[in-house]
């Protein structure tokens, strides 16, 4: 399980390949891969909780949400400054995600995930309802203060946030706590007939689940500069989250952001083709033969392939 | 002081009554064998003391401690392991990596910041009898004797000092029954309290000191293996004889 020289090539090439883009693609690109950094961090942040613990959550967007309207109230309505509302933000986030939890301590499977969606549908109602002059209403918010100009900052500061989002999951997930979690998404039964406390360890996912989330919840409003309440709560947005966790492959970080490339680019480049809705049929479709063919998603495909070719080349 | 103390246990599902006034107890180093026909409630009692199913009534105790308010996972540390009767793996972890799991501390910041203690896994693996070849093996790729020996090897992992066999030897061969119960013998020799529940009584009555035989829920027999087994309740219960 030691750290092997494989990954740090892997990571750095990464790493080092994302740097130098602003150098060689359009701001255009740019904007794409800004919004796909985010959905990768949205994505890690569903795969610590649901792709591992097995705890389907449809209720991300509500994570997300609280995040971002909590530091977009908190600067617009009330000056606080950024570096202040990012982390109350990220707190408020946690706290949610506890209220996420309870639901789980009784039940799982699809009506946790139904309880999760009704979270997100609480949440789009109440900011319409509740307080309009500091949610916005229906209308959301715009003005926000952004954190970047340009596309290129735009670009390095989403970069950094999902690396290192990216890295310090990875290296968390690495260590026993993440066989624990993965432990409990195969047979929670007999991971408490193993001694462990199975709350404790859920309540750590969930907490961990909803720190992401609040943390690129916050930084994503603090990049579009306004918040519409009918695109955070969107189906769409949220199975977005999902289907690009697991087309990349859950439970291995690097899938979730696989995952959110491809489905941000091929949602992009099909955009002249088919401008509306049925767009989401052709990657629903996709999607349908990839966890028909394999369930484990791109990246155990694209380690497989690895593998063959590897072993081809010692024998 | 005994291992484990079981009074007065009472567990009621609806009008049914699953568990009657059962008491028992195991000394220390002992091997109990719990017979009963089908349904008598014997996963019942080992749901109860592991804290799987709360009692309606009655006491367990631990080496002298009282367990019944105590989640599973503090009964396990407290000393008290089982194993079910159809095998409960991690299906995508290998061999070590399960018994990882029953070798973890129930603390998040200790599993985060030390790491696993390779060389227990291995030996833990070993001494259950699997192989060096087996170590990587998943379980889909086992067979039941090997996942049975897996549910042994995670459960030992616990460092348990009673432990409760369920149906331990249902579906193995009769080579995987001797592998078996080699192993148990030698655990009894090694100190080790267990409470064992099989179907199989001429592979149980060797592993056992005494026995007791419940039917409905009831205590029918207390003693020897072979004078519960000459018991008339028994016979008419158990083994359906006149």
């Amino acid at each position: 399980m030691g750290l092997r020289r494989i990954h740090f090539l892997l990571w750095g090439g990464l790493i080092a390949g994302m740097l130098l883009l602003p150098q060689v693609v359009s701001s255009g690109t740019l904007r794409t891969m800004i919004f796909a950094n985010y959905l990768a961090i949205f994505a890690i942040s569903w795969d610590v909780l649901s792709g591992r613990t097995g705890y389907v959550s449809f209720g991300h967007p509500f994570l997300i949400g609280i995040g971002a309207y909590t530091t977009a109230i908190l600067t617009k309505r009330f000056d606080v400054p950024i570096e202040i509302s990012i982390p109350v933000a990220v707190l408020f986030t946690m706290a949610a995600g506890l209220l996420v939890l309870l639901p789980a301590l009784r039940i799982r499977g699809s009506y946790f995930a139904l309880v999760t969606l009704a979270f997100m549908e609480l949440l789009y109602q109440l900011v319409q309802v509740i307080r309009p002059d500091l949610t916005g209403g229906t209308r959301g918010m715009s003005g926000i203060q952004t954190l970047t100009r340009g596309a290129a900052n735009g670009y390095y500061l989403s970069t950094a946030l999902m690396l290192s989002v990216a890295v310090s999951m990875w290296l968390l997930m690495r260590t026993r706590l993440g066989t624990a979690l993965s432990a409990i998404g195969m047979n929670e039964e007999s991971v408490r007939g193993s001694g462990l406390s199975t709350t404790r360890l859920k309540a750590f996912a969930f907490l961990m689940s909803a720190l992401i989330a609040g943390l690129g919840g916050a930084f994503y409003v603090h990049y579009l500069g306004s918040l519409a309440p009918r695109a955070m709560f969107d189906i769409n947005f949220l199975f977005t989250i999902i289907v690009a966790a697991l087309l990349g492959g859950t439970s291995t970080i690097v899938g979730p952001i696989f995952g959110a490339f491809f489905m941000t680019f091929l949602l992009e480049y099909l955009r002249p083709v088919l401008p509306g809705a049925e767009r989401y049929f052709v990657y629903g479709a996709i999607a349908l033969i990839i966890y028909m063919y394999q369930p484990k998603g791109i990246f155990e495909l694209a380690q497989r392939g690895f593998d063959r070719l590897r072993k081809a080349s010692t024998a | 002081m005994s291992a484990l103390e079981v009074s007065n246990l009472v567990k009621r599902f609806g009008g049914l009554l699953a568990t009657n006034e059962l008491s028992f107890s195991l000394k220390e180093g002992e091997s109990l064998g719990l017979i009963g026909p089908n349904g008598a409630g014997k996963t019942t009692v080992f749901s109860q003391i592991m804290g799987e199913l709360r009692q309606n009534s009655g006491t367990i105790e631990l080496f002298g401690q009282e367990i019944s308010a105590l989640p599973t996972s503090r009964r396990i540390r407290a000393g008290v392991s089982r194993t079910y009767q159809i095998p409960r793996p991690f299906g995508d972890m290998n061999v070590v990596e399960n018994i990882r799991v029953g070798l973890m501390p129930d603390d998040i910041w200790r599993m985060i910041v030390s790491p696993p203690d390779i060389e227990r896994e291995r030996e833990l693996a070993l001494s259950v009898g699997f192989s060096e070849a087996d170590l990587l093996r998943k379980p889909s790729e086992l067979a039941m004797g090997d996942l049975r020996k897996l549910e042994m090897a995670r459960t030992m992992a616990t460092a348990p000092r009673v432990m409760l066999l369920d149906e331990v030897f249902a579906g193995l061969t009769v080579g995987e029954i001797a592998q078996i119960s080699d192993l148990i013998q030698s655990m009894r020799k090694g100190g080790m309290t267990f409470l064992i529940v099989s179907h199989d009584l001429p592979a149980l009555e060797p592993l056992v000191d005494r026995a007791i035989a419940i039917d409905r829920g009831t205590m029918i027999a207390e003693g020897a293996f072979s004078e519960v087994m000459n018991d008339a309740a028994v016979q008419a219960s158990y083994l359906g004889g006149a």
